[in-house]
């Protein structure tokens, strides 16, 4: 073996600029997809990021050339798969204890902020029933669509946030639907079969649902905090570390951010998604 | 060996229906693989990533983003062609298009079990069907169609349906192990899941008497069974479970089987 530190460097000059001239004669995305020893990324998010991170990995995928392998599904399912027995490379998901208690085990090596959700209320296009607060949901009469056995935060964080405007009793009263699936809840109140629903302001976003109801602001102080956040991490499983802390940086860029803006989350780069990363303590110590 | 002897009209008139039922069978299988690629997907996801207990009738609002059945019942109003199939061809449905049936055929060619016999049991079993139903009506209005599982949203094949099963719930669990257990039981007894348990198919036998072509039986049947010996879903023409295959063309010798709108 040729241990000549100047024999190294001649063949480190020729290496390199043979990996110059393909870089140069090649694709940008194949050329990128080139530095990195993996030619895919297997990623694991909260299924509410879903429309958001779709479009987001498609362009990743176009600018670097790296298939990114993506299942979304509901966090706390998730992320016990991921305290047993369960691998992947990079996780999006909902709640900072999970995200923290994955760092904990050694499952994950760092997370950085993501997003945060945020909750409105929802009425038949034009209002018909002339909701104005939260407080008009417990009025008799009003036609009230929820969803109590939706998988979280559909269904048990509405309950907190009624909860803390104190209408819990009477909302439930006035409840004509009580269903176990959010999206059920969006059909509710499009077709009119109800007057008023509290969810995420993300399910207004969807293509599906999209323009087809009025939406109305619910004063932040009734929001319960636990399922607001949205963290990203790096799993100790990372085949390509580097691979795995650059989707991280684009994700969390400004080009990245984008994406969750659009489908109805309050990007982590943001003002209002720093002052909640304040607020809420989203920092992994 | 012996010189042939010159063919008789009667054997003849076999062979050019024999080669007619060939060609049919042919044609249905094709139109079984075509619509195994355009369903295939839709049915798989049906049994192993619906996350509600009845699968099929709630795309509309389902959250499983790459199933087809959301692109399927949203946009190309495929609900439709079912019914409209029914008052044109019966249970054509089944022998034609459904993947699964294209499956339970499959399982039911190597089945030890043909179950091509008139008896008790072959005549009693097929109303297993109309209890798959009710079941399936009673998920879908007592229950409220329920959301049994959690929805793997959008993920990578088989990884997602052990996810599915790994957070379903007990009701989801059964549900879908009785369907799995029913249609490998056809590899005992051939389509045993199509005869004797599909919902779908009990829906369909129940409107059927509406359909307006179909093979039948004429006056010259004499009750030979030999279109019972031919039929994968163990039944004669115009009976319980007839789903207008067209198997049986050709192989009665009193050419009593015809297609067409029955008087």
């Amino acid at each position: 073996m040729d241990n000549n530190p100047q024999s190294h460097a001649r063949r480190t000059f020729l290496k390199s600029a043979v990996v110059a001239t393909l870089g140069a004669a090649l694709p940008a995305g194949v050329a990128q997809a080139s530095s990195f020893s993996a030619s895919s990324l297997q990623l694991w998010s909260c299924g509410g990021l879903a429309e958001a991170f779709i479009p987001a990995n498609d362009l990743y995928e176009k600018n670097n050339g790296v298939k990114i392998r993506y299942t979304g599904a509901f966090a706390a399912a998730l992320g016990k798969s991921l305290l047993g027995s369960a691998t992947t490379e990079i996780f999006g998901g909902r709640v900072l204890d999970l995200a923290k208690k994955l760092r904990s085990t050694g499952k994950m090596l760092y997370f950085k902020p993501l997003c945060f959700t945020s909750y409105v209320m929802i009425t038949p296009p034009g209002n018909p029933a002339g909701i104005e607060k939260i407080a008009d949901m417990a009025k008799p009469g009003v036609r009230v669509v929820l969803a109590p056995e939706a998988s979280p935060p559909g269904g048990q964080a509405v309950q907190n946030l009624l909860k803390k405007a104190g209408i819990l009793h009477p909302v439930t009263k006035n409840c004509v639907s009580a269903g176990s699936c959010v999206q059920r809840t969006m059909d509710d109140i499009v077709s009119g079969r109800g007057d008023v629903s509290i969810v995420e302001l993300r399910l207004t976003r969807m293509a599906a649902f999209s323009g087809k109801t009025t939406i109305l602001a619910i004063p932040e102080e009734f929001f319960p905090p636990p399922p607001l956040t949205f963290t990203i991490g790096v799993m100790k499983d990372a085949k390509d570390r580097r691979l795995a802390d650059h989707y991280l940086q684009f994700i969390t860029s400004e080009e990245g951010q984008s994406f969750f803006a659009a489908a109805g989350f309050i990007p982590a780069i943001s003002d209002k998604g720093k002052e909640l990363i304040e607020r809420l303590g989203v920092k992994d110590a | 060996m012996p010189d042939c002897q010159p063919c008789t009209l009667q054997t003849q008139t076999l062979l050019v229906q024999t080669g007619a039922a060939v060609r049919l069978k042919v044609k249905r299988r094709l139109s079984q693989l075509f619509m195994l690629a355009v369903l295939g997907q839709w049915a798989f996801y049906g049994i192993f990533r619906c996350p509600f207990l009845v699968p099929y009738v709630s795309c509309q609002n389902c959250p499983v983003i790459t199933c087809h059945g959301r692109i399927v019942s949203m946009f190309w109003g495929f609900w439709l062609l079912i019914p409209l199939s029914v008052v044109f061809f019966g249970r054509a449905f089944c022998g034609w298009a459904c993947p699964g049936g294209l499956i339970n055929q499959m399982l039911g060619m190597i089945a030890p079990c043909k179950l091509r016999v008139r008896n008790f049991f072959t005549r009693l079993a097929p109303s297993g069907k109309y209890l798959g139903l009710a079941l399936a009506f009673a998920a879908y209005y007592l229950l409220g169609q329920p959301r049994a599982d959690v929805p793997i949203r959008i993920g990578e094949f088989f990884q997602s349906v052990l996810l599915t099963f790994e957070h379903a719930s007990m009701n989801w669990l059964i549900r879908t192990f009785l369907v799995i257990a029913l249609v490998v039981l056809g590899l005992l007894a051939a389509n045993f899941w199509c005869r004797f348990a599909c919902p779908t198919g009990g829906l369909l036998e129940l409107v059927k008497r509406i359909t307006l072509f179909k093979f039948y039986k004429t006056s010259a049947c004499n009750d030979c069974n030999q279109c019972l010996a031919v039929c994968e879903m163990g039944t004669r023409p115009d009976e319980k479970n007839c789903t207008n295959c067209g198997d049986c063309q050709g192989i009665c010798p009193s050419n009593a089987i015809i297609f067409g709108h029955k008087k």
